[in-house]
């Protein structure tokens, strides 16, 4: 078993280092791994199989929905009008640009679920309004990445599909809804942060607009805010499943920016399949080669042994959870976050469950850690967007990315520590 | 090689749009057919899982032609650039490699099990063989992207990239 996992780390890292897509990476590796002890015809068709079997699962389904009806929606004008009901709301308070786009990052993350569609969709709006109105372009940039984040967290959301899949059967519905109070809590404490940071600069605080016109930009927002009604009301009642509720999430979207909004035209649509088909096909091959990995290490019982070699170091659940968590943000600074959730759930949850956690409290401390890795230094796609958006340097970001770094981390150890906060909302809905 | 490129391309992204479509209204579909006729369609959620597989096989490949996969280049950049197209040209073979041996030869011999064993899908009535066919069916075409990929290399000329489809 030693050989095995040095061959699979060996293969996998070097590769990795080398710039092989990562899921060539993981397949390579398991191949290699593989061939240890079976003959390369039963290894290779063994290795089809898993990877075709990994991604025949109708859970899946739900990823290219929530892309698709993502991808609709960001081209859809909908940003916009999310933009204007926040300013609206609570554009009056310190900070108000800066909490605005916090906000608006929240709806649109829980809207289209993808970070980077949020940072690209809000930034390319407020940053430039922020630069107007004063504020520092990295301090802007910072608060778009941090806040997009948010969205992995709110539901729909694609990662926690992704994490229900590599758990093996957390039901995807009590997962989104145990995403809610810690993605909200998140919003709040960068929005706190954004708050005090505005107060010691000195930035200007908005006009209070005439109720009216409040109202006016709230039901402008109305129509795209009720698809997060119709998706998770739909889901938590049972009312459809979670992929159901994707199929009818992009029928909706597409009614509202073909139909109402008129934002986006039918000679398009090709073109936005097209790009969905593309991002889902990312996602599903990391799928399929993990799912090939996954095979390998139960076959050599690797989790079991890092488990064993884990609860060896201390038995105080504590401190395990905190060197789980060191690990992860470290492994999040690298990689992105499919494959992350892909490769550790299968090693950590079993230390997890030994320690008493649930896998659905596992499985937000798990993606609310890698969302940090997202704006992480040297690998943040988040990060990346931003400053292309910010047209700054990434150096230049980092300072201003303090401060909020330091509310996610506190987020993060809240939500590790204090099971509630992921638990309870499910518990209400008899999860 | 490259006259045969966008033929390819173009095939491969009307099928994935039609392939995506079709996802749509087959779940959009179910849905209807539970609620509204109140008679549960038993081939949707069959067929929908089929697609997904067709859809991540072929997309994978076309993800590859656009060099969409997620990777790390933190410490290849910092190579010069004629060790970093040395090493593409390395990486680039062990992706081809990949592809025919596992999603070749392993998908090719999975098909011909599943075919010989008459595995089928059970509500939609066909051979699961048909369905695993996307396996080596994206080998190919990946093996085909990483040969345009590695004539490019060597050539010094750079793959021209997708057209825009409208």
């Amino acid at each position: 078993m030693e050989m095995a996992i040095i061959v699979l780390l060996v293969v996998f890292f070097g590769l990795l280092l080398l710039n092989v897509p990562i899921s060539f990476c993981i397949g390579m590796a398991t191949l290699a791994t593989m061939l240890l002890s079976v003959d390369i015809l039963p290894a290779v068709t063994t290795m089809a199989q898993r990877m075709a079997g990994g991604i025949n699962s109708f859970a899946l389904l739900a990823i290219p929905f929530f892309v698709l009806s993502g991808q609709i929606m960001g081209r859809g004008g909908i940003a916009k009008r999310l933009i204007e009901c926040a300013m609206a709301l609570i554009g009056m308070l310190p900070g108000g640009l800066a909490l605005v786009n916090v906000v608006s990052c929240m709806f649109f993350g829980a809207i289209s679920g993808s970070a980077v569609a949020a940072t690209s969709a809000i930034g390319s709006f407020m940053l430039p309004e922020m630069k107007k109105q004063g504020y520092d372009v990295n301090y802007s940039a910072a608060v778009t990445a941090a806040a997009a984040t948010t969205g992995m967290l709110i539901p729909p959301s694609n990662i926690l599909i992704v994490y229900a899949i590599a758990s093996g059967g957390v039901s995807i519905a009590a997962l989104f809804i145990a995403g809610y109070l810690p993605g909200i809590l998140l919003g709040v404490a960068l929005m706190i942060v954004c708050a005090g940071y505005a107060k010691l600069k000195g930035y200007p605080v908005g006009a209070r607009l005439p109720l009216k016109l409040v109202l006016q930009k709230v039901a402008a927002a109305i129509p795209s805010l009720f698809m997060i009604v119709l998706v998770i009301g739909g889901i938590v009642s049972g009312v459809f499943t979670a992929t159901e509720a994707g199929a009818i999430a992009v029928v909706y979207s597409l009614m509202l920016a073909v139909g109402i909004y008129r934002e986006v035209k039918t000679t398009e649509l090709p073109g936005i399949l097209i790009k969905a088909a593309e991002t889902t096909a990312i996602v599903l091959a990391l799928i399929a080669t993990s799912s090939a990995m996954s095979w390998i290490l139960s076959y050599e019982q690797i989790p079991q042994a890092i488990s064993a070699a884990m609860l060896a170091l201390s038995d105080n659940p504590l401190l395990i959870l905190l060197m789980i968590n060191l690990i992860l943000l470290l492994v999040g600074a690298f990689m992105d976050m499919t494959p992350a959730v892909l490769i550790f759930t299968p090693i950590f949850l079993p230390v997890a469950v030994e320690l008493g956690m649930s896998p659905l409290h596992f499985g937000i401390m798990l993606v609310l850690n890698l969302s940090i890795g997202l704006v992480s230094p040297p690998v943040g796609s988040v990060l990346f967007v931003s400053c292309a958006i910010a047209k700054t340097k990434l150096e230049a970001i980092i300072r201003p990315l303090m401060p909020l770094y330091l509310a996610m981390f506190v987020v993060l150890m809240l939500v590790t520590y204090v099971p509630a906060i992921s638990e309870w909302l499910p518990a209400q809905f008899g999860f | 090689m490259n006259k045969l490129l966008y033929p390819i391309d173009v095939v491969l992204m009307r099928f994935l749009a039609l392939l995506m479509a079709a996802i749509v209204l087959v779940v959009c579909w179910q849905v209807v057919s539970r609620f509204v006729l109140n008679a549960p369609s038993s081939i949707t959620e069959e067929l929908s899982r089929a697609l997904l597989i067709w859809i991540g096989m072929v997309g994978t490949a076309f993800a590859y032609r656009t060099g969409m996969h997620l990777g790390l280049d933190i410490v290849t950049n910092k190579f010069s650039l004629q060790i970093q197209r040395k090493l593409a040209v390395v990486l680039t073979c062990a992706v081809v490699l990949f592809a025919l041996v596992v999603m070749v030869l392993g998908g090719g011999n999975l098909v011909a099990l599943t075919y010989e064993l008459n595995q089928m899908s059970a509500a939609l009535d066909i051979k699961m063989a048909y369905i695993y066919i996307a396996v080596p069916l994206s080998g190919v075409l990946i093996a085909f992207y990483g040969v345009c990929q590695l004539y490019a290399l060597v050539t010094g000329k750079a793959l021209p990239p997708v057209k825009e489809m409208h």
